[in-house]
């Protein structure tokens, strides 16, 4: 019983040599796999240096260094006296600190062996290392999906996939560069759990669910769940921790209920929960809030049906139908009882209005401006789905029709996980991050089954049956279209002789893949099919690969403190102001002097300058925040008290009119204005900083109000100068700027930087004769002040 | 003579006070003549904003005639008439402290021509400038209502609420009509169930729901929901410029394409090898082949329309 093959195998080759070559092939292949993971996230570095890129980073960059220095228990009891000014920040009690104890960890270890390496390379580098780990545990969550070859092609694709690089580039410290092992271990711990029943995996699964919960956070949980915290950590991760709960009810729904699902399942649900319990800024809420309410409910039901099928196993089919009619009952009533008391009782909070933002994608914008103003929670337009994942975002349902074929426990995650990820990518464009695993292992079953077909060199034989296949399928489709559904199904079963139109083809293929598999002919014939096939798809993984490295190196490796532009001659030009700003402010200014700017800048002069802030990206107080919006958006006679009462000494605005640096405060100032707004409605209207005819403009016909805000006069503060004769223009938002600019009276300019990009004004000190700082002003420049109209006396604000 | 003056000045004073009493009244009888809204025009206008008012009124700007071709006013008056009505059933001794009016465009041009409004609708909260009732910071100028909350009832009476002497007693109504539908369906599915069941429990079904699911969200069409993307743009172009905006119909060109390209890989995995005559099979794989390419090259052109500094092309 030969069978013909396509092309020549050596065949003296034994067994065992296979297996041995194969396994240090898998080896060879997953390092470098891992060094292209790495190599292809330094780019940051190279083409800049090795510098912590954004914002939330310098935090985490900055905690580190106390962890680094001070030891652990110092870390865990700081309290930063310089953030939020005048409040200060616990920080030890209000972070996740899984990402900081991770490089603290490292960093002893390399000291301990006489390694002496920064502290800051180490934070630097930490993301592209993590990616290494995150592209094994990714081969080992598919190779439980699929078979090896598989899992190394989801470990290459996940290394290199812009959607994961664009998180995870040297520099880039944030909690998201480690999560994303620790997810897909997690998931992969899971898997392996439920497929061997045994408590040991699911108590690894719980432990990395811990230190998953520990490095990102409950947050994990929902859109909503931090709305009083922060909208930084805030993600509509709400399935990293409700995943598996949703996958074993699916199972127990799909009555593929077993043992091995409720050992797997209550190991990870006792072990997980106690463990992330012990993150203060967790606590309670595992047992408390609403997002926590399905993973406990799935376990209530697993030890609900794991009784019941105890009891069945030990009393008659008659007495266990009483018996399960009236526990049923009982247990209904109990259970809404005791939902009800504690509801009342305050305890737990199940349905809280902010369930509904998750679906009411309205929500947010219309309570929570906070949450809205942040770019990362925009919707996703279809391009940055293709930009992030290109051949796999359609490769991904197909690979999730492979999953449907076999539908073993362990697909039914792939595919619940591919739901709710694709939706939540969808929402929110942070989120492309969480569906980027899911579409790398769906797409590698889908691409390696490819592969499999047309490598295997087995040709089938050759069935004679042209005659009768014309006819066969019409007849076949005819008597189907009188049949009722179920009779359908039937009649295809029974037709024994299947058969082989283009039509029925696509029919019995699709669904007989998981019966009748060895009686049907399976193979390609000849070598040319197969060559085509091969060459087409190495075409596209080349394709892939190079738009990974074009898109990672043009699109995801600035690290947004340090800009680039190109000179005329096509050379780089660095542009550098952040820093030079943050510097002037570290080396000129008292260390004390309290620095007030939008809360996006918060963590960057802490970090950088060294300075107290008002408000930083920890946007935990909506208040202090609402109170700088207030200063930023109101008239100078009205921030001024506000800014002395909070001990102001410079405040610094980010302004692009000069170079075209669109993310500047001015375009920003509308969510100033909205969020302040929303504390104090009666003083800040949003409509007022729009023309009359609704437009928001920053040229002569801008709003009144608009002019004489403190923000727009900061901005413009001799911005007409600098253009001599020539008319001023906003490059930014391409608007002539009035020729005489705005004057101020109780600020200073103190610093520009060298393109405009940052600039820093001190506050005055109150006039040494009593006088307010306007009339001083006047009286200084020489002015008579009119008897006409006295100044109206200031009122202290409340 | 002398005496005179100082009578002279306070007459003016004296009918003011007269006024004020039955400037009130009027309001009071206007407002419940009207079922809560009071129809203003410019007298009853300059009477309800009076400088020295001891009440607070919503007074809603609009126009609704036809010519005017105000779809939002026609959309926004029934959402005023019923936090009016909802405010109408307050009791009279604070209901009468604040009024809701409405000012139509047409019944008093000179006053939209004072406010300077070029656009309606618009609602101006004019609060009390005597009385115990004055704010505290003395402000008593109108503000405006932000649509920002939207056009809807309820947002509105939360926000009117704040200027209210007691907040508004508004209760959305029940939708009857949703709950219909969702009885509706329910029975349907209760009824059906026995033909539905087959459907529920075939993987395939499931299936093709949930590869559905995945292709419309990965087009786009989430954004296309919340931010009201329009299906296409103006002049008959549909694409829309720009790499972080899309229209309606990219969404469904770009699941086609996803989706056709999904169906050629898995026809090529899993349909061409049973095919048992070599000489179809090698068309198959040849015709899947080239669809993929195709395709492929299609969908990197649309894409190169949206990221214009995109550096790659196919065929295209």
């Amino acid at each position: 019983m030969t069978t013909k093959s396509a092309y020549l195998l050596a065949d003296n080759v034994s067994p065992a040599t296979v297996t041995n070559t194969s396994s240090l092939l898998r080896i060879i292949a997953l390092a470098l796999i891992s060094g292209a993971a790495i190599a292809s996230r330094l780019f940051a570095v190279i083409n800049f240096e090795s510098i912590i890129h954004e914002f939330d980073p310098w935090f985490n960059y900055r905690a580190t260094r106390v962890l680094a220095s001070q030891g652990f228990y110092a870390f865990w009891n700081w309290f930063d006296p310089t953030a939020w000014y005048p409040l200060g920040r616990v920080v030890g009690g209000t972070i996740y600190p899984g990402l900081m104890a991770t490089s603290g960890v490292i960093y002893s270890v390399l000291h301990a062996l006489n390694l002496p390496v920064d502290i800051r390379n180490i934070c630097v580098l930490l993301a592209p290392g993590f990616s290494a780990l995150t592209a094994w545990s990714t081969y080992m969550f598919t190779k439980e999906m699929k078979d090896e070859s598989a899992g190394l092609l989801a470990a290459a694709f996940i290394g290199i996939v812009p959607g994961y690089i664009s998180r995870s580039v040297a520099g880039s410290y944030d909690n998201e560069a480690i999560a994303i092992f620790l997810l897909m271990f997690t998931f992969f711990a899971w898997i392996k759990a439920l497929k061997t029943g045994s408590a040991f995996f699911g108590t690894i699964a719980a432990l990395f669910y811990f230190y998953m919960v520990a490095a990102w956070g409950m947050l994990s949980v929902f859109v909503f769940t931090l709305h009083k915290f922060s909208p930084r950590t805030l993600g509509g991760y709400a399935f990293i921790t409700n995943m598996i709960p949703l996958h074993a009810l699916a199972l127990i729904l799909m009555g593929r209920y077993s043992s091995r699902l409720y050992v797997g399942y209550s190991s990870w649900y006792a072990v997980g929960t106690l463990a992330s319990m012990q993150v203060p800024f967790v606590g309670f809420q595992p047992v408390r809030t609403s997002e926590h309410m399905a993973a406990l409910g799935v376990f209530g039901l697993l030890q609900i049906i794991a009784f019941a099928e105890l009891v069945r196993s030990h009393v008659s089919s008659k007495q266990f139908q009483t018996l399960l009619f009236a526990s049923v009952i009982g247990m209904g009533i109990l259970g809404t009882l005791a939902i009800v008391g504690l509801t009342y009782k305050g305890w737990i909070a199940p349905w809280t209005g902010r369930f509904y933002s998750l679906w009411d994608t309205g929500y947010a914008k219309k309570y929570i401006p906070i949450i809205a103003s942040v770019s990362e929670h925009q919707p996703t337009a279809w391009p940055s789905f293709f930009m992030d994942l290109q051949f796999l975002i359609f490769l991904f349902p197909a690979g999730v029709i492979m999953c449907f074929r076999q539908l073993r426990d362990e697909h039914v995650f792939v595919i619940i996980y591919a739901v709710v990820a694709s939706y939540f990518a969808g929402v929110m464009v942070r989120l492309m991050l969480t569906l980027t695993p899911v579409v790398c292992v769906a797409s590698a079953i889908a691409f390696s089954s490819l592969l499999d077909t047309y490598i295997d060199p087995t040709e089938p034989e050759i069935v004679e049956d042209s005659s009768t296949d014309v006819d066969a399928p019409q007849t076949e489709g005819s008597s189907n279209v009188a049949a009722p559904t179920p009779k359908k199904a039937k009649k295809a079963k029974d037709a024994a002789p299947l058969p082989s139109g283009p039509l029925s083809d696509i029919v019995s293929s699709v669904t007989a893949g998981s019966f009748k598999r060895g009686e049907r002919p399976r193979g390609v014939f000849g070598l040319d099919t197969r060559l085509a096939v091969i060459v087409h798809a190495v075409g596209m993984l080349i394709f892939f690969v190079m738009h990974c490295t074009w898109v990672t190196a043009n699109a995801y490796s600035s690290p947004s403190v340090v800009l680039s532009s190109q000179n005329p001659d096509g050379s780089q030009h660095i542009i550098d102001d952040f820093r030079e700003a943050y510097y002037w402010l570290r080396q000129n200014t008292p260390e004390d002097a309290v620095v007030m700017s939008w809360w996006d800048y918060g963590y960057q002069i802490a970090g950088m300058a060294d300075r107290p802030t008002l408000v930083d990206n920890n946007t935990w107080n909506n208040t202090h925040i609402a109170t700088v919006g207030k200063a930023m958006s109101s008239s100078e006679e009205v921030a001024y008290p506000i800014l002395r009462k909070h001990d102001v000494d410079y405040v610094l605005i980010i302004f692009g009119g000069l170079i075209g640096y669109s993310g500047d405060d001015i375009n920003k100032f509308l969510w100033m204005v909205r969020i302040a707004q929303g504390v104090w409605p009666d003083e800040i209207q949003e409509p007022n900083y729009f023309t009359r005819t609704g437009e928001y403009r920053v040229d002569d016909a801008a709003s009144a109000t608009m002019k004489n805000s403190l923000m727009y006069k900061m901005s413009y503060y001799r911005f007409a100068e600098l253009f001599g004769s020539n008319q001023a223009v906003d490059r930014v938002r391409g608007q002539q700027v009035p020729k005489t600019g705005p004057t101020l009276d109780y600020l200073d300019e103190a610093f520009t930087s060298e393109n405009w990009i940052v600039r820093i004004y001190q506050v005055k000190k109150e006039d040494s004769l009593g006088r307010d700082l306007k009339s001083a002003n006047a009286f200084a420049q020489g002015k008579k002040r009119k008897r006409t109209k006295p100044a109206p006396r200031r009122r202290a604000i409340q | 003579m002398r005496f005179f003056y100082p009578l002279l000045a306070l007459l003016p004073l004296l009918s003011l006070c007269l006024a004020k009493e039955s400037a009130h009244d009027e309001l009071v009888r206007l407002a419940s003549a009207g079922k809560g809204v009071i129809n203003l025009d410019e007298r009853t206008y300059n009477l309800l904003t009076t400088p020295k008012r001891t009440w607070s009124a919503t007074v809603q700007l609009t126009a609704m005639d036809k010519r005017r071709r105000c779809a939002p006013c026609k959309d926004f008056f029934p959402s005023f008439t019923e936090v009016a009505k909802a405010w109408a059933t307050v009791p009279s001794k604070d209901r009468d402290g604040h009024f809701f009016a409405t000012l139509d465009f047409d019944n008093a041009m000179p006053v939209f021509q004072k406010l300077g409004l070029q656009s309606a609708p618009v609602v101006h909260v004019y609060p009390p400038t005597e009385g115990p009732r004055k704010p505290a910071n003395g402000r008593t100028a109108y503000s405006t209502y932000d649509f920002a909350y939207g056009f809807e009832p309820a947002p509105l009476a939360e926000q009117l609420s704040n200027h209210t002497p007691v907040p508004i007693p508004y209760k959305a109504p029940i939708d009857w009509a949703r709950w219909g539908t969702f009885g509706g369906i329910a029975l349907l599915f209760a009824t059906t169930l026995r033909f539905v069941a087959p459907i529920l429990k075939s993987r395939w079904s499931w299936a093709a729901g949930t590869v559905l699911t995945s292709l419309v969200m990965t087009s786009g069409y989430m954004f296309t929901r919340i931010r009201n993307a329009p299906f296409t743009g103006g002049n008959g172009q549909w694409i829309a410029p720009g790499y972080q905006n899309q229209f309606g119909q990219e969404t469904q060109v770009i699941a086609m394409i996803y989706g056709l390209l999904a169906a050629a890989f898995l026809m090529l995995t899993v349909v061409t090898p049973y095919t048992v005559s070599p000489k179809r099979q090698k068309a198959q794989v040849y015709l899947w082949s080239i669809v993929i390419f195709i395709m492929y090259s299609v969908l990197i052109s649309l894409f190169k329309v949206k990221n214009r500094g995109y550096p790659f092309k196919l065929l295209l």
